[in-house]
C-alpha cells in the first residue's frame, strides 16, 4: 500500500515537473497540455471514483501550490470533480476500448481547463476573456488527446504492477 | 453500492476541505498567508530539479520551436522590414533627442545617470497553468533579489518578482492579467497604465482618454506606483487603437517587444521601490494655544467724567 502511494506521488510530481520545465518549450499556439489532469483521468478510468477523487485532490493541490494568484483549492476542487465523474462513468465503458480514453482525455481537458479558469475568475482573480478560455480549453483538450496513449499506458502499467487494494479498490 | 456511498462521502469531505483551503487562501494577504509558506517550500524543493530538467530538455525544445518558427518566418520578415522602416524614420528624431538630452544634462549640471545594477538569471520553469503567466528563475535572496524587483531582458520589460526564496524567485510576466504598470508614451509623454491580457497584445489605458495616440508609438515604464518600475524601460508599441466609448475609455492594444515564449535568460534590476510615505497624523495631545490678542490701543489719559461725590451747594 505504501509503495503504491509512493509510486502515485512520484508519478504526479514527475508529471508536474514535465509540465513546468519541459512542455513550456513544446507549446501549441502558446498553450501546454495539462498532464496532471490527464493523470487524474487515467487513474480514475483504471481504479474508479475513490482513487480518482484522491489523485484528483492531490494533483490539484500540487498545481495550486505551484501557482501564485489562484487561491489554493480551486484546481484541487476541479480535478477531484473530474476524477469522480470519470470514475463514476467507468463501469459503462469497455476496458478494451481504445477510443474511450481518447474521448475522455479531450472532454476532461476541455472541462477541467475551462472550469479552473471560470472558478478563478468567480473567486476574485482577474477574469479571463471568454475567447481566451475557449481557445486554451480547446488546445489543452487537443494536446491531452495526443498525449493520452502515453500517459494512460504508463498509468495502466503502474496500476497492473501496483494494484489498488482494500479501501482504494474500485467499487 | 457500499463503494458508491463511500465515494460520495469522500467527495463531500474533499470538497469541504477544498472550500476551506480556498477560504483561508482568499482571506490571507497576498504572499503572507499560511499557504504561501507551502508555495515557497515547493519552489525551493522543485527549483533545482526543474533547473536540471529544463537544461536537459531546452535544446530539444528549441529545435521544436525553430521548426514551428519556419512557418511564421515570412510574416516575421515583413514585420521586420516594417520595423526597419520605422527605425530609419526615427534616426533623425533620436539624434535630436540626444542633443537635447545632453544640453539639458549640462544645463542642470547632472552627472550621467548610471545604468541599472542587474543580476543575470536563467529561467528554470514556467507556471503549471495555462492561465497564469509566471516563470521561476535561478536567483533568490542569496543574490540580493527582493520581492517587487523588476525583471527585464534585452528587448524590454519581462515582469516583476512576486515570490523569493534563497535560491529561486518567481516572476509574474507582463502579459499576465494580474500584471499592471504605470507607463508613458515616448512621443507625446502621455501617461497611463498597462496590463496583461494573457498573451498577445497588452491593454493600455491612458489617463486622458482622448490622448493623442498613433499606431507604432513606443510605450515605456513610468516611475509612478511608488517607483516599483524604474522609468524608461521599453514595453512595446501601440498596435491597435479602438474608438472612445461612452464611458470615455479606449481599447488600446500594445504589442510587447519581449518574446515571452523565449525567456532563457533575464536580468533582475536591483532597484528598490520607494517605501510608502508614512501617513500624516495630528497628535491631539499638543495643546493648541490661541493666538496672542492684538495689542489694544493705549488708554486715553483724558479725565473721565465721574459722578461727583460732593454735595452740590
Amino acid at each position: 500500500m505504501i509503495t503504491r502511494m509512493a509510486v502515485v506521488a512520484l508519478v504526479i510530481v514527475t508529471l508536474a515537473l514535465f509540465q513546468t520545465a519541459v512542455f513550456p518549450y513544446l507549446t501549441i499556439s502558446g498553450f501546454r497540455p495539462d498532464l496532471l489532469l490527464l493523470v487524474v483521468m487515467a487513474f480514475a478510468l483504471r481504479d474508479g471514483p475513490i482513487v480518482g477523487l484522491r489523485v484528483g485532490f492531490a494533483a490539484g493541490l500540487l498545481a495550486d501550490l505551484l501557482l501564485d494568484f489562484s487561491a489554493v483549492g480551486i484546481t484541487a476542487l476541479v480535478f477531484l470533480g473530474v476524477g469522480y465523474i470519470v470514475g463514476v462513468v467507468r463501469p459503462y465503458l469497455s476496458d478494451e476500448s481504445f477510443s474511450a480514453p481518447l474521448v475522455l482525455s479531450g472532454l476532461t481537458g476541455f472541462l477541467g481547463t475551462a472550469g479552473v479558469a471560470i472558478l478563478s475568475g468567480l473567486l476574485g482573480e482577474q477574469p479571463f476573456g471568454i475567447g481566451l478560455i475557449v481557445e486554451a480549453s480547446v488546445l489543452v483538450a487537443l494536446y491531452n488527446v495526443i498525449l493520452s496513449p502515453i500517459v494512460v499506458g504508463l498509468v495502466t502499467r503502474l496500476v497492473d504492477r501496483f494494484p489498488a487494494q482494500g479501501l482504494f479498490a474500485a467499487p | 453500492m457500499y463503494g458508491r456511498r463511500r465515494a460520495r462521502v469522500l467527495l463531500a469531505v474533499l470538497v469541504l476541505v477544498s472550500l476551506v483551503l480556498i477560504t483561508i487562501d482568499f482571506r490571507s494577504p497576498q504572499g503572507e498567508g499560511p499557504l504561501d509558506k507551502g508555495r515557497e517550500l515547493l519552489t525551493s524543493v522543485l527549483g533545482p530539479v526543474q533547473d536540471g530538467l529544463g537544461s536537459l530538455v531546452q535544446p530539444i525544445g528549441n529545435v521544436f520551436t525553430d521548426i514551428g518558427d519556419l512557418f511564421s518566418l515570412r510574416a516575421e520578415n515583413e514585420q521586420l522590414r516594417e520595423r526597419v522602416d520605422q527605425l530609419e524614420n526615427r534616426t533623425q528624431s533620436i539624434a535630436d533627442l540626444e542633443r537635447e538630452n545632453n544640453e539639458l544634462r549640462d544645463l542642470l549640471g547632472m552627472r550621467e545617470r548610471a545604468g541599472f545594477d542587474v543580476v543575470v538569471a536563467r529561467t528554470v520553469a514556467f507556471g503549471p497553468s495555462n492561465f497564469e503567466w509566471t516563470i521561476t528563475i535561478d536567483v533568490g535572496t542569496d543574490d540580493g533579489i527582493q520581492r517587487d524587483m523588476v525583471v527585464i531582458n534585452g528587448d524590454g520589460l519581462v515582469g516583476r518578482v512576486i515570490q523569493v526564496t534563497p535560491g529561486a524567485a518567481r516572476v509574474l510576466l507582463a502579459i499576465d492579467p494580474n500584471f499592471s504598470a504605470a507607463v508613458r508614451l515616448t512621443r507625446t509623454g502621455a501617461v497611463g497604465a498597462i496590463d496583461g491580457r494573457g498573451g498577445g497584445l497588452m491593454r493600455l489605458e491612458t489617463l486622458n482618454p482622448e490622448a493623442d495616440l498613433e499606431r507604432g508609438d513606443e510605450v515605456v515604464t513610468a516611475a509612478y506606483s511608488n517607483g516599483v518600475f524604474p522609468p524608461g524601460i521599453s514595453i512595446g508599441t501601440i498596435d491597435t487603437i479602438g474608438e472612445t466609448t461612452s464611458v470615455l475609455t479606449r481599447e488600446v492594444g500594445v504589442r510587447p517587444f519581449v518574446d515571452f515564449s523565449r525567456l532563457d535568460h533575464v536580468m533582475v534590476v536591483l532597484h528598490r521601490p520607494i517605501a510608502d510615505l508614512p501617513e500624516i497624523t495630528i497628535d491631539p495631545g499638543i495643546p493648541i494655544e490661541p493666538p496672542d490678542p492684538l495689542p489694544s490701543p493705549t488708554p486715553d489719559p483724558s479725565p473721565s467724567v465721574s459722578p461727583s461725590t460732593e454735595p452740590s451747594p
